[in-house]
């Protein structure tokens, strides 16, 4: 029982750090007014170009991550310019983009023939001596290293968003654009730079699926969890701490599914593969039962804001 | 309003800037705009979202004349056949999405409604439900059913616990294909082969060709249009729908049913959704498979938005959208381009196309 246990929660921050980068990232973004529906689409675009580029440089896997981010930051470019300069109505915008990088990573994976080739992936990375502490060791202190930088950019996140200027402006901006705009703030490039660092981290989460966690591309390997990262983020109300307890606990919710196997108990394969699906409806469920107030949601999300325009 | 502007722009002068002395991009609200100007805008963003298609597909090894050859085999009457088979269920779908658009609800379930669409209607076939004669008819019935029932579920979230439909109707698609396999690998499978499909349908439970090369499911997909048409133009719910989408509150007040429209309405998306599952397993497949859904989604999101949902336009879009499909089809067989190339083409289309409306609302001046 002690093993299962250990072995679960050991897997545990694998499954999570996807979850909490693709949230973090879309808080960062949606903190501007953005209503981002990308996730999924950028985290294709980050897996694949991490993928590829451990394929075609053997490197370290570091640049491979390196090399997701801003492949999806550029990809992210074009959302940013069909919200903020040109208006579109964010959803469809967003779910074009999604779509548009789930056809483009398909065509690029099957073209340069990237399928199910083996990745070398990342070493964990051992703090000793606490990772010789038994168990609590193998859980917390023998992690890859993208687990413990997730722990940063949480810190980085909030630091950035909460305590400094750049990030007052970048809430501004989302609370009420023509406000911010009258106080002399430039809503454009506040939400196109919101959008494109928060991408970063998109990207970042889709790389270390293909490259670190998977060790393989597969075409749309993402399976979802750029959905699951949106519902995420109104679970956690635009907030950052509640977004990492949420994505810890899909982390844990889908690490417990090949490990049930594992343990020979016998349960209907394909119904279990449902249950981080399902867990998000009930996780959005119960945000919908619960009283609205205290959400930090942005007071302008998914408004394209025009200054000539009356409201 | 811009003559106004006009003249009150010496009185109230800003101050000079260096952006004064070098002009400046401007950009003034449109009050209105001639038809025939917004059906430029249109075209031309509609012209330069194919030419972005056609040099990704040169950039992936087609040339364009390849292309074209491609697409002149694809209008050929042997090859329209399978055209006006695979319209049927985009039409489906697209008349899916309309509706659902049309009380402002994001039905982007449409997958997972096509799967239980098909699911009903492969158990009226397995469990044997029925005399032949009405069995066609009973599968229908059934899918449409399925269809309605499974977009009901995020409709109950969403007014008895505001959940964001956007996600709800995405991760129940996962959720819809999950229980598909579920079927596939286990208690629906056909014995007799390894593969992951149903044992086929009988001869009475396909849709078959009626002459002119023309399947059945094209009559069902017509049908849907004419009721669609109906329903939104002609009935009181559909009276009642624009009603809501211009002003929900007033609405209300005036005592429109607004509940029971929108529930109504969505179940009709969803039932069309629902009745494309079904004509996809009757007619092409023969029998329940893995991917009779795959890649509906945004085709239905693309038809809509295009066709501005009306049912009479989603006819014409979706024979279209059927032509794409079947020369994306070609292409995999016999150039290995992926058929996900046929879902960034639809994406970029409704980029291009939604990217027009900022010009049809927005004047661009240079302003020195």
């Amino acid at each position: 029982m002690i093993d299962f246990l250990v072995n679960w929660l050991a897997n545990a921050p694998v499954t999570a750090v996807p979850y909490a980068l693709a949230a973090l990232g879309l808080i960062v973004a949606e903190r501007s007014g953005v209503l981002n529906l990308t996730a999924e689409g950028l985290m294709l675009i980050g897996a694949l170009a991490g993928a590829g580029t451990s394929l075609l440089f053997v490197g370290h896997p570091a640049v491979a991550l390196l090399v997701a981010m801003a492949a999806a930051s550029i990809v992210s470019l074009l959302f940013a310019a069909l919200v903020v300069v040109l208006r579109i109505n964010q959803v469809i915008a967003g779910l074009s983009v999604v779509f548009f990088c789930q056809g483009l990573t398909g065509l690029i994976g099957t073209l340069a023939k990237w399928q199910n080739k083996q990745l070398t992936g990342l070493a964990p990375l051992k703090i000793w001596p606490l990772s010789e502490i038994p168990d609590i060791g193998r859980i917390f202190f023998m992690q890859d290293p993208v687990v413990y930088l997730t722990i940063l950019i949480f810190f980085a996140v909030n630091f950035l968003l909460f305590k400094t200027m750049l990030g007052l402006r970048i809430r501004a901006v989302g609370e009420n654009p023509a406000a911010a705009d009258a106080a002399g703030i430039s809503v454009a490039l506040h939400r196109i730079l919101a959008i494109v660092a928060g991408s970063s981290l998109i990207g970042l989460a889709g790389g270390y699926i293909s490259v670190v966690s998977v060790k393989l591309w597969v075409t749309g390997m993402t399976g979802g969890r750029g959905w699951i990262a949106v519902a995420l983020v109104v679970f956690a109300r635009w907030a950052p701490r509640p977004a990492l307890a949420g994505a810890l606990l899909f982390g844990c919710i889908e690490a417990l599914i090949p490990h049930i196997a594992a343990a020979g108990i016998r349960v209907p394969q394909y119904l279990m593969l449902m249950t981080p699906y399902l867990a998000t409806i009930a996780v959005m469920i119960w945000v919908g039962a619960k009283d609205a107030r205290g959400s930090q949601e942005p007071g302008a999300l998914g408004q394209p804001h025009v200054r000539e325009e009356r409201r | 309003m811009d003559d106004l502007s006009r003249q009150a722009g010496p009185l109230i002068s800003p101050a000079p800037s260096a952006s004064r002395r070098l002009g400046r991009l401007n950009l003034d609200v449109r009050q209105d705009l001639a038809p025939w100007k917004q059906a430029v805008f249109v075209g031309a963003s509609l012209m330069s979202g194919l030419a972005i298609s056609i040099a990704i597909l040169a950039l992936a090894g087609i040339a364009p004349l390849t292309l074209a050859s491609e697409l002149a085999g694809v209008l050929t009457t042997e090859n329209l056949r399978g055209v006006l088979i695979q319209a049927a269920p985009l039409i489906l779908v697209g008349l899916s999405a309309s509706l659902a658009f049309r009380i402002g609800f994001w039905n982007l379930g449409i997958e997972g409604q096509m799967v239980f669409g098909g699911i009903f209607a492969a158990a009226i076939s397995i469990y044997d439900v029925g005399p032949p004669t009405t069995r066609l008819l009973l599968m229908g019935a059934a899918a449409a059913l399925g269809g309605a029932l499974w977009v009901l579920l995020p409709v109950f979230l969403k007014i008895r616990f505001r959940v964001n439909e956007i996600i709800a109707t995405l991760l129940l698609n996962y959720v819809a294909m999950y229980f598909l396999f579920h079927l596939l690998y286990g208690a629906w499978q056909d014995s007799k082969t390894a593969f992951p499909q149903s044992s086929p349908f009988r001869p009475f439970e396909r849709l078959t060709d009626i002459g002119y090369g023309v399947n059945s499911g094209l009559v069902i997909a017509i049908a849907g249009v004419l009721a669609a048409g109906w329903l939104i133009h002609l009935s009181r719910i559909g009276f009642y729908t624009r009603f809501i989408s211009a002003n929900p509150r007033m609405a209300k007040i005036v005592g429109v049913p607004v509940q029971a429209t929108t529930v109504w309405i969505i179940a009709a998306s969803g039932a069309c959704a629902g009745l494309a599952g079904f004509v996809n397993v009757a007619s092409q497949e023969g029998r329940l498979t893995q991917s009779y859904a795959n890649g509906y989604v945004f085709s239905g999101v693309l038809i809509a938005f295009l066709s501005r949902n009306d049912p009479i336009v989603v006819a014409i879009v979706g024979f279209l959208i059927a032509v794409l499909f079947i020369t994306g089809q070609t292409l995999q067989v016999f150039y290995q381009i992926p058929f996900t190339m046929v879902q960034m083409i639809e994406a970029i289309i409704v980029m291009a196309v939604a990217s027009s409306e900022f010009l049809i609302r927005h004047r661009i001046r240079w302003i020195r």
